[in-house]
């Protein structure tokens, strides 16, 4: 049996995943990111390997995407390098197979992904160039609001009322924030109307590209409850689970296409 | 004749005193949560430096985002037609203007009588703005009124890929970890809103001759960097380019 493995480098933390030959997931490794890519996809690909007993030359193939995907095949710890995109459309479909539309919210992009029943990209948007409606936008405002970002979503779901932003970019909201915790603002419908802000942007960008069920969430913003249920209202539908960790499919699907590669 | 203009702006409120169409006096203070109750005592020192009686001043224009804070006023004019008055008052030969605001960059093209012919504003988003390079200077750790003197000793400009503030911050903080000399990387900074200076100024003319207003238009690491990316002729707004909306709202005060 070959185990084939996949190397997702995000702004924040970078993912590596391995899946054997009939693409079950095997394992997986999440770590903060260092200054250089290539360091990031080395140390989390070690780690992981390690953990299973295996060695960088006793597998398949790997496959890297994300930030320096390039320069990752080029110091030879990967064998190929697909876009984000198609990693999590096949990642996502291999997870969820009825799966048709994707919002992925990374560290610094928005995307909306729409694939066919092979996982295929049918049709993509994205928002790369500004932070608000971004996994950066939600890290600012906890730190301007002092909760922790992974303590955010429960709080705005606890929210008496929503507070909300009137500005879209993220420097103007983080002085309306301060603007409200000096008045004495409720924090729980701040962060309510932070949940609000971010999950307005992602369901522009769903209307944009026009929404197919079955949909779900990936990326790191997708294990944050606010954000997950303010797009579920706007969007009137239910977000299908994703039944593993939602910041790793990137991961999963470079791991997955470096299997469909070696075939 | 004399008016007073003044001008509440989203980081600064600034304010002058026009006696005859001569500027008499100014004053700026920073934009603070009370400034409605500041605004007073304010307005009263600028009288006292211009040696002026609050009964000899004929009328008072507020203009600005907090322009309806000003409850000395007599009335509230829009910020991008006091812009072009006091440009088309003190130059008659240039007919694009931008005026770079706390939050906000608005290019105009001014009409013979000093209305507006067009404009584009963006005020959605601080890029480019006097909020945008507040951001970056905490960032770099030297204070804006510094930038200038560190971007002329830069062997280059950093380059900076991100139009959002966000992302531009990261950069900076990115390049200052990886051991980037500050002086370049104010010098990036200058760079980077030029460009977005540039382009908003070409949206509407190609080759106007052109003047730069508002408190960036002051740091000359970005106005040389305008000039050097912008066709059609630079000329130097002739008083301090903070003080144009509130002058053109004390000349407004004075019709």
């Amino acid at each position: 049996m070959s185990i084939f493995c996949g190397i997702d480098v995000g702004s924040l933390t970078a993912q590596a995943v391995l899946v054997a030959d009939d693409e079950r997931l095997v394992g997986w490794r999440s770590m903060r990111v260092r200054p250089n890519p290539i360091d990031s996809a080395r140390e989390v690909t070690d780690s992981l390997l390690e953990a299973h007993g295996l060695e960088r030359g006793g597998l398949g193939s790997t496959v890297a995407t994300g930030y320096g995907r390039q320069q990752i095949v080029e110091q030879g710890l990967a064998d190929g390098n697909l876009s984000e995109i198609s990693c999590h459309g096949a990642g996502a479909q291999r997870v969820l197979p009825g799966v048709r539309t994707i919002i992925d919210i990374g560290g610094q992009d928005a995307k909306v992904i729409r694939v066919n029943d092979r996982g295929e990209i049918v049709d993509f948007v994205m928002n790369d160039k500004c932070a608000s409606g971004t996994g950066r936008f939600l890290e600012v405002m906890s730190r301007t609001l002092g909760v922790e970002l992974s303590r955010l979503g429960e709080l705005a779901l606890g929210a008496r009322e929503t507070i909300e932003l009137s500005s879209r970019c993220s420097i103007f909201c983080e002085t309306e924030v301060l603007h409200g915790l000096q008045r004495g603002a409720d924090r729980a419908g701040l962060a309510a109307g932070i949940t609000r802000a971010i999950g307005e942007r992602a369901a522009a960008l769903a209307r944009r590209l026009g929404v197919e069920e079955e949909i779900t969430m990936t990326g790191g913003v997708a294990k944050n409850a606010g954000v997950r249920a303010e797009i579920e209202r706007l969007l009137a539908l239910r977000l299908a689970d994703c039944p593993v960790d939602p910041q790793i499919v990137g991961a999963l699907g470079a791991a997955v296409l470096a299997r469909r590669g070696a075939r | 004749m004399i008016t007073l203009g003044c001008d509440v702006g989203s980081l600064f409120t600034k304010a002058v005193l026009l006696c005859d169409g001569e500027l008499a006096a100014s004053a700026i203070i920073e934009t603070t949560g009370t400034i409605a109750a500041e605004l007073p005592g304010f307005i009263e020192d600028l009288l006292a430096r211009g040696q002026v009686a609050r009964g000899q001043v004929e009328a008072i224009a507020a203009t600005g985002r907090g322009g309806s804070l000003a409850g000395e006023a007599d009335f509230v004019e829009e910020e991008m037609a006091c812009v072009g008055v006091a440009v088309r008052h003190l130059m008659r030969e240039v007919d694009r203007v931008v005026e770079i605001g706390g939050q906000s960059i608005s290019a105009m093209l001014l009409d013979p009588d000093g209305d507006l012919l067009d404009f584009v504003r963006n005020d959605k988003c601080a890029s480019g703005s006097g909020r945008f390079l507040e951001v970056m200077s905490d960032a770099l750790g030297i204070p804006i009124g510094e930038l200038d003197e560190h971007a002329a000793r830069a062997s280059r400009d950093t380059p900076l890929s991100s139009q959002c503030g966000v992302f531009v911050e990261s950069e900076v903080i990115t390049h200052l970890n990886a051991g980037e000399d500050p002086a370049d990387i104010a010098a990036g900074l200058c760079d980077a809103v030029a460009r977005i200076i540039v382009s908003q100024a070409k949206r509407l003319s190609e080759q106007a001759p052109y003047t730069l207003t508002g408190g960036v238009a002051r740091i000359q690491g970005v106005v040389r960097r305008v000039q050097r990316r912008l066709s059609g002729e630079y000329r130097a707004f002739p008083k301090d380019p903070a003080l144009a909306a509130a002058l053109g709202a004390a000349l407004l005060a004075a019709e």
